[in-house]
């Protein structure tokens, strides 16, 4: 009945085991370490990640894995490389942040950020519900946990809203953590399968669709798409920085993939159904994070509403469910990953030690601190989607998908809001170069943090001048999706 | 019998997801998702039973656990909010807004 031959096929499963031997030897390290010398657990962290990026390149990764539970293609090692770079580019900028605030602590959040990815790297290749809904909470529940990691130690500080801005993460995850389980028991019961292959083929019935919405809901609490989206500001604004940062790409990058999963890979052939309610989540998603984020002061506060918009240009990708579409999901990710995640990483160099990320905090930035304001600059210009940086080509090509698709007016609303979005990019880069203040104060900033942002900053500029590399990579990713 | 069953977890569902919007005690919230869990394992159970396949039990047996180490994470933030601020209703969480 079930295929046993794969079962001890570990292949496709290389990059992940990596991850748990280095989750593993992080733990060892953190033990054996005197205290007070711990800083180098974050950057153990960052060069394996780099390594195993690296060791993506050489190994073969293809195949299936676990009676089929898990499928290993060009598609998941795309995501798996996505979340491996951020997470290295997490590690490289967040080490200072971590050594000065929770030095006796730093190696369990590592250990959490390894946990975490671990979580997305298999999210892509599950092909049973019962491993998605695994690998999506061992993805979700250390987000949690990294949100909080400030705890009470900095009672004045920007440490202070963690606890509240975890607990916000927590109700949601745990609503959407219930929500998608009953909406998978109802697949279940429809279809008397937990495999996604047999989900389509199950009998029509209410019972099938009832589910498919469900499941559709939950997910939609992830990805934070409106109305499902009241956590995320508070919990940007909230928590630690650097873990914002990568609260804002990488959970992101994996519930999309999920939504691909479930959409396209299980019910590609029942679009029809699910299309008018994807439709509307897009456009309100679009709308609400584009109108919310105008009237926001706070960058970080900002940026959430922007990512959420963001996420509304990502959708339309998945919805329009071609194959043309997902390419143009796979390229917006890796832009969107490395542009948020550099914004994000200023925001900490400038208001690491402040309790909030003010906008009136990035005045005279440019005077202050010269490369910072120009790499926020650049960073803010590709969100917004203007030409030549990566943002550009990612609205371009999602534009140019979904008019092919013959969704025109979303084409219409998208660009109408995407100058909207410009004026509150812009707020943030006037207050960086036009506003000027008397007595400079230099940007404290350690030379982790510095090389993640320059990273990030080559990414952004390089993908945007160069991008037909990661388009063909996208390309070759997205024919091996779906089959 | 199965719709008995059916009934029974749209009720702890239900229950639940009212419990999650109106409770203002953290504790109560933790309490709601539980109960929103376990309709869903009772949803399991029962279609594992009517298919006559082990899987909707198996599928059980992990949601139990993933909700375990929910539960417990929950717990910990209830407890690191009342260390902040002596109170566990979530009006004391709301100092972000907008």
């Amino acid at each position: 009945m079930t295929d046993t031959s794969t079962l001890t096929n570990f292949a496709p499963l290389v990059l992940d085991l990596m991850v748990v031997f280095t989750a593993l030897l992080v733990l060892a390290t953190d033990i054996l370490l005197p205290a007070g010398r711990k800083k180098g657990l974050g950057q153990l962290t960052a060069v394996a990640l780099a390594g195993i990026l690296g060791l993506s390149f050489v190994v073969d990764t293809s195949g299936l894995a676990f009676s089929g539970a898990y499928e290993g293609s060009a598609w998941t090692l795309f995501f798996k490389r996505l979340f491996l770079g951020v997470g290295a580019l997490v590690a490289l900028g967040g080490t200072e942040h971590v050594d000065q605030r929770y030095p006796g602590r730093q190696g369990e959040l590592w250990l959490l950020l390894l946990s975490t990815l671990l979580g997305m790297m298999l999210l892509p290749g599950a092909r049973n519900l019962i491993l998605f809904v695994v690998a999506f909470e061992l993805m979700g529940l250390p987000l949690v946990l990294m949100a909080a990691w400030p705890k009470t130690e900095d009672a004045d500080g920007p440490g202070r809203k963690a606890p509240e801005a975890a607990l916000k993460l927590y109700v949601v995850s745990a609503a959407s953590t219930a929500i998608t389980g009953m909406g998978m028991a109802l697949l279940f019961g429809a279809s008397g399968s937990l495999a996604l292959a047999d989900l389509a083929g199950a009998p029509q019935t209410p019972l099938l669709w009832l589910g498919l919405f469900t499941v559709i809901a939950g997910l939609s609490f992830k990805v934070g798409a409106v109305p499902f989206h009241q956590w995320v500001p508070d919990t940007y604004e909230g928590a630690p920085t650097p873990v914002v940062g990568f609260l804002s790409v990488a959970p992101k990058a994996a519930g999309l993939a999920a939504f691909a999963l479930i959409l396209l890979e299980a019910f590609g052939s029942a679009q029809a159904r699910w299309l008018p309610v994807m439709l509307f989540l897009t456009v309100i998603t679009l709308v609400v994070g584009n109108a919310l984020a105008v009237p926001q002061n706070d960058a970080k506060r900002l940026l959430a509403y922007s990512g959420i918009a963001q996420i509304g240009y990502m959708l339309i990708a998945v919805v329009i469910g071609t194959e043309a579409g997902q390419a143009v999901l796979l390229f917006y990710l890796a832009g969107y990953a490395v542009t948020n995640l550099g914004a994000f990483l200023v925001i900490e160099a400038v208001t690491g030690d402040a309790p909030d990320a003010d906008l009136g905090r990035f005045a005279g930035l440019y005077q202050r601190a010269p490369g910072l304001a120009f790499a926020l600059l650049i960073f803010l210009l590709s969100l917004a989607g203007i030409p030549f940086v990566v943002g550009f080509w990612a609205k371009l090509y999602v534009f140019m998908a979904a008019y092919e698709a013959g969704l025109g007016w979303l084409v219409g609303l998208g660009a109408a809001l995407s100058i909207l979005a410009l004026f509150y990019y812009l707020r943030l880069a006037k207050a960086v170069y036009l506003r000027s203040v008397d007595d400079p104060q230099p940007v404290a900033a350690g030379g982790g943090l510095k090389l993640a942002i320059w990273l990030c900053l080559a990414g952004t500029i390089g993908f945007g001048a160069w991008p037909a590399p990661v388009v063909d990579a996208a390309r070759a990713a997205a024919a091996a999706f779906g089959g | 019998m199965m719709q008995a069953w059916l009934i029974l977890a749209a009720a702890l569902f239900s229950l639940g997801l009212f419990g999650l919007l109106t409770r203002r005690n953290a504790v109560g919230i933790l309490l709601s998702v539980e109960l929103m869990a376990n309709a869903v394992n009772v949803v399991l159970v029962a279609f594992g039973r009517w298919h006559g396949v082990a899987d909707g039990q198996v599928f059980a047996l992990f949601t139990t656990a993933i909700t375990v180490a929910e539960a417990a994470i929950g717990l910990a933030l209830v407890i690191l909010l009342y260390r902040q601020r002596q109170d566990v209703l979530v009006d004391a969480a709301t100092e972000m807004r907008g």
